[in-house]
């Protein structure tokens, strides 16, 4: 080798700059220069309406103008409140995805080669009986249908196994786009819908039902379901404390979490269809928050230090599912509390109008988006993640005489935890970013702005009036908001998983 | 159909076997877990036919007469298979409205773009992910550091400007203006880079040896064994870009331009009230995804697994 050495690493740089050369030329042109002309656009009054070709206003940096307005900008937080309505559908997805992993990882082939027969023989036994016994009732083509088409996939299962049912959940999930919204809008469609036209028939059995009951004993339910909804307040709250006190977690995961249990009864004041039930709310709250200040307090003696980030991961994710618990129950108070006064009204009980409705909108995108997120990606990654459970660990748990649920407790769920986390960062990332496609295609942000999320934000002010520099300081609000997710993850991640 | 896959993911398989070894009669255990079996196998067919459900009522209502549309039952009283026709203008009636509607051209379209954009990226990737993997030049790291640290960034982030830039290229409203700032990704780069990385070292050396070129060895060698990866990554670019909505969306005007997506929007706010038309797009527009992710979901699965998620 005669070149010297600077020669050699020149030539290096050179190979290796020619194979980088059309990448990074694309790269720098629609990445780079694109995110430097961004963080100038968000502190000028760009605007397509005064810069192009015909007018050529003067361009002006307006300094932080654009961000003091987006924060002074209601809508701005009825959006941002919207993307995090739509956000609690996350663990219900996760949990649905879990599900999926847990029940596709078992032995589909019931352990010998001859009960596998039995099964097959089985699965064709009750598929042939059940359509037999349809053609020979008369039922109606439709039930018929539905009856073929399960019977079919459970044929077809017990054959195929694993695989089969894997690509049927994964579908939903991979096709997921502008052409499953505009079939979900026509399945939610409120007069001709078949969902509608599905549960029609069992709210007319439901309306008959609570006209017959006494409208006391139905509400009776309401305040069951209210008492739930405070006891679980206490136990979150009561857990936090507890947590605290062991030294578990720090004071900012006990304020964090605590504000977070605490939410759905403060928004209970407002909700409640009763003014009682309203204080009785706040109330609830209140008594909570004096418990975990005695909790508090009493520990201070035997509290040790812990650093900031002590098991928040944990934290976060107990009190999003306390929260959301709470949510469903005080929407279900709401209903039932309601349902008499529903049901004896001309026409009964009516199905939802689905996304023509202000109230069911978010829940009708959550609704879908659940069905697509059950197969999803998350699901493959559970699945890669029980596979790579050790053996030993559920033959020692057996061992110790550990029945199937808490096998998966004290086994799996501890092991999934760097997935489960790895998941939830992911979601929440995108969660943030996301609901455009859906709300664009099926409500147009509607009705009156209810499924309206940043994403969506960024498009009504950028591309459809034309305020550019606006539009990119909401980017960056919203880069902002993923950037804190992302620095809780790479801080506190390691730590969780490893616990 | 019956035999055992080569598939890492069961820890079953092991199970199984010990359980045929052990005995061969059939003991009151086995036929619990037949029972326990037979049981998921029933809560399996339940929740894949909720996943089922919807796909159905879609190609069975794309099949109804205009007539039927909206009403309860699911079974049209004669399958209309021409509306699969009347889609591309094939026995569209005098009395029949369906001006505005190019599918077949928003078809090809897609596919066009889709494909174009997939070999751009996918060759583009490729070449970069060899740099950064295969070849030792002097500040090679904090390039890809640079890459790395701009995948995390929302993607809103870059359309805004990106969108100024194509006014000023004047691309709004091109087939180019959709290729050529998806061709390079740095996704791409990092997916394709850590394939590569996984091939040994020592087959570097070896052409090195036998007097290969850098691009001989890229071509000859690194390029067939890094294959997974590259199928990886040409699904997911291409569903990817076959589904892409938002920047279509904004920079598409002509109708004749339009991709499946915004051609579908436009199709259900213009004649929305033509279910069965409309679900016969839906059914043409999800069937080669479907198809695809069938032949190619070995692929698939793997790439996502290997933690290679996006979106």
């Amino acid at each position: 080798m005669s070149y010297l050495p600077s020669q050699r690493s020149r030539r290096k740089l050179a190979t290796g700059l020619a194979f980088l050369g059309p990448n990074i030329i694309g790269f720098m042109t629609f990445t780079l220069l694109p995110l430097i002309f961004a963080l100038v656009l968000a502190f000028t009054n760009w605007d397509l309406r005064l810069h192009n070709q015909f007018q050529d206003e003067a361009l002006r940096f307006v300094g932080l103008e654009n961000f003091t307005r987006l924060l002074s900008e209601p809508n701005f937080w009825r959006y941002l409140g919207n993307t995090l309505f739509l956000m609690m559908g996350i663990p219900f997805g996760i949990a649905g995805s879990l599900l999926a992993a847990v029940l596709l990882s078992q032995d589909l082939r019931a352990g010998s080669r001859r009960n596998w027969v039995w099964l097959i023989v089985g699965a064709v036994l009750i598929s042939s009986t059940g359509i037999l016994v349809m053609l020979g009732a008369q039922v109606p083509a439709m039930v018929m249908l539905i009856g073929g088409a399960a019977s079919l996939i459970l044929l077809s299962g017990t054959v195929g196994g694993k695989t089969l049912y894997r690509t049927l959940f994964y579908v939903p999930h991979f096709t997921a786009g502008v052409a499953t919204f505009i079939l979900w809008k026509k399945l939610y469609s409120p007069y001709t819908g078949p969902i509608n036209f599905a549960l029609s028939p069992l709210l007319d059995g439901l309306t008959g039902a609570v006209n017959t009951l006494p409208s006391a004993g139905v509400q009776s339910v309401a305040w069951l379901l209210v008492a739930g909804m405070f006891a679980l307040l206490l136990f979150g709250v009561l857990r936090l404390g507890h947590w605290w006190a062991e030294g578990d977690i720090s004071q900012f995961g006990v304020i964090l979490g605590g504000v977070m249990i605490l939410f759905p009864a403060v928004m209970g004041f407002r909700w409640m269809p009763l003014p009682v039930l309203g204080y009785l709310s706040l109330g609830a709250a209140g008594i909570a928050v004096v418990l975990l200040g005695f909790k508090l307090f009493n520990a201070a003696r035997v509290f040790k230090p812990s650093s900031l980030g002590e098991g928040l991961g944990g934290t976060l994710m107990f009190a999003t599912v306390m929260m959301v618990a709470q949510f469903i129950l005080l929407g279900l108070t709401t209903v039932i509390y309601n349902l008499p006064v529903m049901a004896s009204a001309p026409g009964g009980l009516e199905p939802p109008s689905w996304l023509n409705n202000v109230y069911w909108a978010k829940p009708s995108l959550m609704i879908m988006a659940f069905w697509a997120a059950i197969g999803s990606n998350n699901m493959l990654l559970y699945l890669a993640g029980l596979a790579g459970v050790p053996p030993e660990l559920y033959e020692a748990a057996e061992i110790d005489g550990a029945g199937r649920f808490a096998k998966f407790w004290n086994v799996t769920w501890p092991q999934l935890a760097p997935v489960t986390f790895f998941i939830v960062v992911m979601s929440v990332i995108y969660g943030l970013q996301g609901g455009f496609e859906m709300a664009r295609t099926m409500t147009n942000g509607g009705p009156a702005g209810a499924t309206t999320t940043l994403s969506y934000y960024v498009y009504m002010e950028g591309f459809e009036t034309g305020r550019l520099g606006y539009a990119s300081a909401i980017t960056w609000t919203l880069f902002g908001l993923v950037f804190l997710v992302t620095l809780f993850n790479w801080k506190f991640g390691n730590r969780y998983v490893n616990d | 159909m019956s035999t055992t896959k080569p598939n890492p993911a069961e820890p079953e398989s092991r199970r199984s076997t010990k359980a045929r070894s052990a005995k061969r009669a059939r003991s009151p255990q086995e036929t619990g877990r037949l029972i326990g079996t037979s049981a998921l196998h029933l809560l399996l067919m339940v929740l894949a036919l909720t996943m089922v459900l919807p796909f159905l009522w879609m190609v069975l209502t794309s099949l109804k007469p205009l007539e039927e549309v909206g009403l309860e039952t699911w079974i049209p009283s004669s399958f209309q298979w021409k509306n699969y026709g009347i889609l591309f203008g094939i026995g569209v009636g005098d009395n029949f409205q369906f001006q505005g509607i190019q599918y077949g051209r928003w078809y090809w379209n897609s596919f066009f773009i889709a494909s174009c954009v997939t070999f751009l990226q996918v060759f583009t990737s490729a070449l970069a992910a060899f740099s950064f993997a295969r070849l030792d030049w002097h500040g090679r790291d904090k390039v890809f550091l640079l890459y790395l640290s701009t995948m995390m960034l929302p993607g809103l982030v870059m359309m805004i400007p990106n969108y100024q830039i194509m006014i000023s290229l004047g691309l709004v409203d091109s087939y180019a203006g959709l290729i050529i700032p998806a061709a390079f990704s740095a996704f791409g780069t990092f997916l394709l880079r850590q394939f590569m990385l996984t091939i040994p070292g020592s087959l570097d050396e070896a052409a090195e040896i036998d007097g290969a070129s850098k691009w001989r060895l890229f071509l000859d060698v690194i390029l067939p064994l890094s294959r997974p990866g590259l199928i990886t990554l040409t699904i997911f670019t291409f569903i990817g870009n076959y589904q892409s909505f938002f920047w279509p969306l904004v920079m598409l005007r002509s109708t004749h331009r339009y991709t499946l997506p915004v051609g579908l929007l436009t199709f259900d706010s213009s004649q929305g009230e033509q279910t069965n038309l409309l679900m016969a797009a839906i059914t043409l527009s999800v069937l080669p995804m479907i198809i695809l992710f069938v032949i190619l979901q070995k692929y698939l699965v793997k790439g996502i697994q290997l933690g290679a998620v996006k979106g």
